[in-house]
């Protein structure tokens, strides 16, 4: 029997299989070498004599925010590089989502050919949204039981990218190539460059980043939160009137030794490790021990522990979830603690448990050992993909000044990762540097003030009794992307190649469209009951009546027979169908004011190419500025209204049509034309070690060397 | 009668002068690393075991009884179709056993003390690392639940005062918590041996704190009125009159490069290398262990 993506509960599989891995990966390497060596390979000494290149991939910068930015003369750096080189727009991917356009970026392809369409896909069977990079089947018998005991069997997850990376050519060809951060490389793709997985790789729970959240305060309704609500009692020990210790425990990974591969953790499914808070009877201090053994009401040896103060972050926090008893298995996990109110309420959130470097629980480095030699340098750093606290805010239990605390001990952590990688950058290196400074930032703080059109009207989520601060932020990660540049390039070769790229711009959403509302009320997709609206699609659809529907941010689907499990459209009305919705969707208006939603509805058979077409959504909907799905419609609820003000949570967007949103393009070098791609920045990197573009790359290099 | 913690501290000075005069030939100037420092001292401690062994021990009645077993042994193999035979054989194995054991419990009791020594002394001087400058570090004080003043409810965690020398900063207040201990959230300036001052009930007390690469010999991490002031000759043991229990300060475990750092990594090498030096070097010095 097997189903769609489980849990992910890679670590005991990762420790089960680490020594075969690591064998058949020397088995590789010795090939390769040999290969190499007995071609005499001439793209190896050509790659060998080129003087390099270094890559700073900065997600979301906009290139009209940018040329205000350099216009005002507030990013210096940035106005030398493009006065010495060349500064253009950089075509994103359609649709220019993180994931998809650094996959176009990572493998040269278009998603036709790699095989991410969206940060969800849609499971065929079900029609229930699935992570795009995870793979689609898992065998859910492969385990054993003994005594109660579950041990699995099965394979550990792989990435379900598909093609070459572009680091893995340059590995073959001699190029030391260090890859950082890279988004939509989690599960890492075996490789002996040296890479670290980025945006998508999950917390020690298996999920993009579950916070936990403290407190004594009631809160009546917890459904919503995006986070692991932990009730706690300020426990009175010394009998003084005065609230004194906090007896808990932080959730790490699954119990991987209690659950079968299918099964999907909740609850008491998680271990678990001791945390036990004092607080000062005076001041508004706590001691936080973290990890150990809970003796007469102590920890007399935390494995970690941190002094706080309200609204201090702690360092990482190390702890032990013991996974096998008597210390046989323990995963190390790590934590950062923020307490938010000590009195009268008791108020602390914990981060998302993420693998501890110095002995990762499951693999986000290759080789393997990576991660531990990066810690040798480093010391902890976030090993979770998006670290950015984003879901706290969106769940109203961070306000902004929690959020931009958050997010500078994020980029202190970047920053000290990007030093190591200069540091270790020689002439004659690749090395790819992923900086998430714009990004987030920009999802979570337009609303306060727009930066790329700063007369336009207010937005429908502004907050007039908000401090301007908050307005100013996203200004302000600018100019500090402007400073790291100057950093970097003080500290480069000169004649080495040196890209500044972003995935996509950013725009305004002030509207978010329910585009699985649209279809109900236009008739593509059926309810079981009328009743159910608002309900998620996959389990209220009537499917044997409906045509179509919407899974992720930008795809929709045929329900189409032959491919989905409960298919009615046959493959002879197929393309009429599309054509249809394609029309209807482009004429689609806002009934606020008349605007067009759609930019450009496009039929994936006509934009994407490659051997992973197939499995593409039928129709990639490109919104227009201040339009995009819901967050409700990208998981296949059908709300009762079509399109309604944006005003909390993801306020800026590019989740749109790739025109609306083009990145930026800076080279130190000046370029002929313009008009380049994602997929052109692979070519290139590849065509300045003088290698060829591997097999189903599209991209052409925009460098004669 | 001697105050026990007298003569712990008494105890930790002598070996403290005694490695002193022992590391003294070697001084600074070796730059090596510390895990060699480790490797040999164990090594060090196996042979002097070993000759300690060879004239403390009955070395005839331990050849005799180790003869005796392997006959029995070889009685076993040779009728094992006996029964009867087996058990009486397996049971004089289990007498030999315990005569064996008899002979070593001589030299043990003669070399655990000295072996004690050098262990403690291996992890004073090498398991930890001064703080760096700048770094954070926690000083954490427990009340003496017994000390009379403590007891009554006179001194409370909230009555114990911290005084800082200059170079070193309080980066929050204290928390006092509801089993009496005290911590702070210190950070030094400046490198050095700061010392720490801490006032209860009008006695104080001095911590010292290492800072920096010019930090002494032995780290100083736990002044304490327990038997564990034995672990720590760093520093003297608390004062018998202090209403205070312990001080301490938690340092990081020291670099020893392919040798597993810390107390326990320092316990474990030692083990393993003075017993693999005893048993490798047992034929050189004509030993029966």
């Amino acid at each position: 029997m097997t189903r769609r993506t489980p849990p992910r509960r890679d670590a005991l599989r990762t420790a089960l299989r680490a020594a075969v891995r690591t064998t058949l990966r020397a088995a590789v390497v010795l090939a390769a070498a040999v290969t190499l060596l007995g071609a005499g390979n001439e793209s190896a000494s050509d790659a060998a004599a080129a003087p390099g290149v270094f890559v700073l991939g900065i997600d979301g910068m906009d290139p009209v925010i940018l040329q205000r930015k350099m216009d005002e003369g507030s990013m210096p750096h940035f106005k030398k590089l493009a006065a010495q080189g060349t500064f253009q727009n950089l075509g994103t991917s359609n649709p220019p989502q993180s994931p998809v356009a650094w996959s176009n970026f990572v493998t040269g392809m278009n998603p036709g050919g790699h095989g991410i369409f969206d940060f969800l896909h849609r499971d065929p069977a079900t029609g229930m949204p699935i992570d795009s990079a995870m793979p689609k089947e898992v065998d859910c018998e492969a385990y054993i039981e003994l005594f109660g005991w579950v041990l699995p069997t099965g394979d550990p997850a792989e990435n379900n990218r598909v093609g070459t990376p572009f680091w893995d050519v340059l590995h073959e060809a001699g190029v030391t190539t260090e890859v950082y951060r890279m988004p939509g490389n989690y599960p890492p793709t075996p490789s002996e460059a040296l890479t670290l997985s980025g945006m998508g790789t999950v917390d020690m729970r298996g999920t993009a980043g579950t916070y936990t959240w403290f407190t004594d305060e009631i809160m009546f309704d917890s459904s919503g939160l995006k986070a692991d609500y932990q009730p706690i009692t300020v426990d009175d020990l010394d009998g003084d009137g005065v609230g004194d210790t906090v007896y808990t425990a932080l959730k790490g990974a699954p119990d991987v030794f209690h659950l079968r591969p299918c099964d999907f953790p909740s609850g008491d499914d998680f271990l678990s490790a001791n945390i036990l808070v004092h607080i000062d009877p005076e001041q508004d201090v706590v001691w936080i021990k973290a990890g150990g053994d809970l003796e007469n009401g102590d920890i007399a040896m935390p494995q970690s522990e941190a002094i706080l103060r309200v609204g201090e972050w702690s360092d990482w926090l190390e702890m032990d979830f013991e996974a096998l008893p008597m210390g046989m298995m323990n995963l190390t996990g790590m934590a950062r603690f923020y307490v938010k109110s000590v009195r009268p309420d008791f108020v602390m959130y914990a981060s998302p448990v993420n693998v501890a470097p110095a002995v990762p629980a499951q693999p986000v480095t290759t080789p393997d050992d990576a991660a531990e030699r990066l810690h040798e340098h480093l010391g902890n750093f976030f090993t979770q993909g998006m670290p950015e606290e984003t879901n706290a805010l969106s769940d109203g239990l961070f306000d902004e000044d929690d959020y931009i605390s958050q997010v500078a001990v994020v980029h202190a952590d970047g920053d000290a990762m990007l030093d190591l990688a200069v540091d270790r950058f020689d002439r004659g290196d690749m090395t790819f540097m992923y900086l998430s400074d714009i990004d987030l930032q920009c999802h979570m703080l337009w609303r306060h003030h727009d930066p790329k059109y700063p007369q336009a009207p207010r937005h429908p989520g502004y907050d007039p009794m908000a401090p301007p601060r908050w307005g100013q932020a996203i200004d302000g990660y600018y100019e500090r992307v402007d400073a790291t540049l100057g950093r970097v390039r003080e500290r480069l070769p000169e004649d080495a190649l040196f890209v500044v790229m972003s995935d996509h711009g950013f725009q305004p959403q002030t509207r978010k469209v329910h585009l699985n509302a649209w279809l109900r009320d236009e008739g593509y997709l059926v309810l079981k009951d009328d009743l159910h609206v608002g309900a998620k699609a996959h389990h209220d659809v009537d499917w044997s009546k409906t045509r179509a529907y919407g899974v992720g941010f930008n795809g929709l689907y045929l329900n189409l027979s032959g491919r989905e499990t409960n298919g009615i459209v046959s493959a002879a009305d197929a393309a009429a169908l599309v054509d249809e919705l394609v029309t209807k969707l482009e004429a689609l208006q806002d009934p606020k004011n008349g605007r067009s939603m759609v930019k450009r509805a496009a039929r994936s058979a006509d934009i994407y190419s490659g051997s992973q077409v197939d499995a593409a959504p039928d129709i990639i909907v490109g919104f227009d500025k201040d339009y995009g799905c819901s967050d409700d419609s990208t998981l296949g609820a059908t709300p009762a209204e079509i399109v309604e003000d944006n005003t909390r949570g993801f306020t800026g967007s590019h989740l749109m049509a790739p025109e609306v949103v083009p990145g930026v393009l800076l080279v130190n070098r000046k370029l002929g034309r313009d008009g380049h791609d994602l997929t052109d920045v692979t070519a290139t990197i590849l065509h300045h070690f003088g290698l060829p573009t591997a097999d189903g790359m599209v991209g052409a290099s925009f460098i004669d060397n | 009668m001697i105050p026990l913690l007298t003569l712990f501290a008494a105890v930790n000075d002598f070996f403290s002068a005694v490695f002193g005069v022992l590391l003294a030939p070697f001084g600074e100037e070796l730059d090596w690393s510390a895990w060699v420092d480790v490797t040999l001292w164990s090594v060090a401690g196996g042979i002097v075991a070993l000759i300690v062994y060879k004239y403390v021990s009955n070395q005839k009645g331990i050849e005799k009884t180790k003869n005796q077993i392997k006959v029995h042994l070889l009685e076993i193999r040779l009728f094992k179709e006996d029964i009867l035979s087996v058990f009486a054989a397996t049971g004089k194995i289990l007498v030999k056993n315990a005569l064996y054991i008899g002979h070593n419990l001589l030299p043990v009791a003669v070399m655990l003390g000295p072996m004690l020594a050098i262990m403690i002394q291996l992890v004073a001087l090498y398991a930890w690392e001064p703080s760096e400058t700048g770094s954070e570090q926690l000083l954490k004080v427990a009340l003496d639940a017994e000390h009379p003043a403590v007891a009554s409810g006179e001194i409370r965690p909230t009555d114990v005062e911290l005084l800082l020398p200059d170079g070193v900063r309080q980066l929050s207040p204290p928390v006092r918590t509801a089993h009496g201990q005290i911590v702070w959230k210190l950070q030094a300036d400046t490198a050095g041996e700061h010392v720490l001052r801490l006032v209860a009930g009008g006695i104080t007390v001095e911590k010292r704190w290492a800072v920096g690469p010019d930090a002494p010999t032995r780290v100083p991490v736990m002044r304490t009125k327990t038997w564990e002031s034995l672990l720590y000759p760093g520093e003297d043991p608390m004062p018998a009159d202090a209403p205070l229990l312990s001080a301490s300060v938690a340092y990081s475990s020291r670099d020893l490069g392919w040798m597993p750092g810390g107390e326990l990594g320092i316990l474990m090498m030692f083990f393993a290398l003075s017993l693999g030096a005893g048993i490798a070097l047992k034929g050189v010095f004509k030993v029966t262990l």
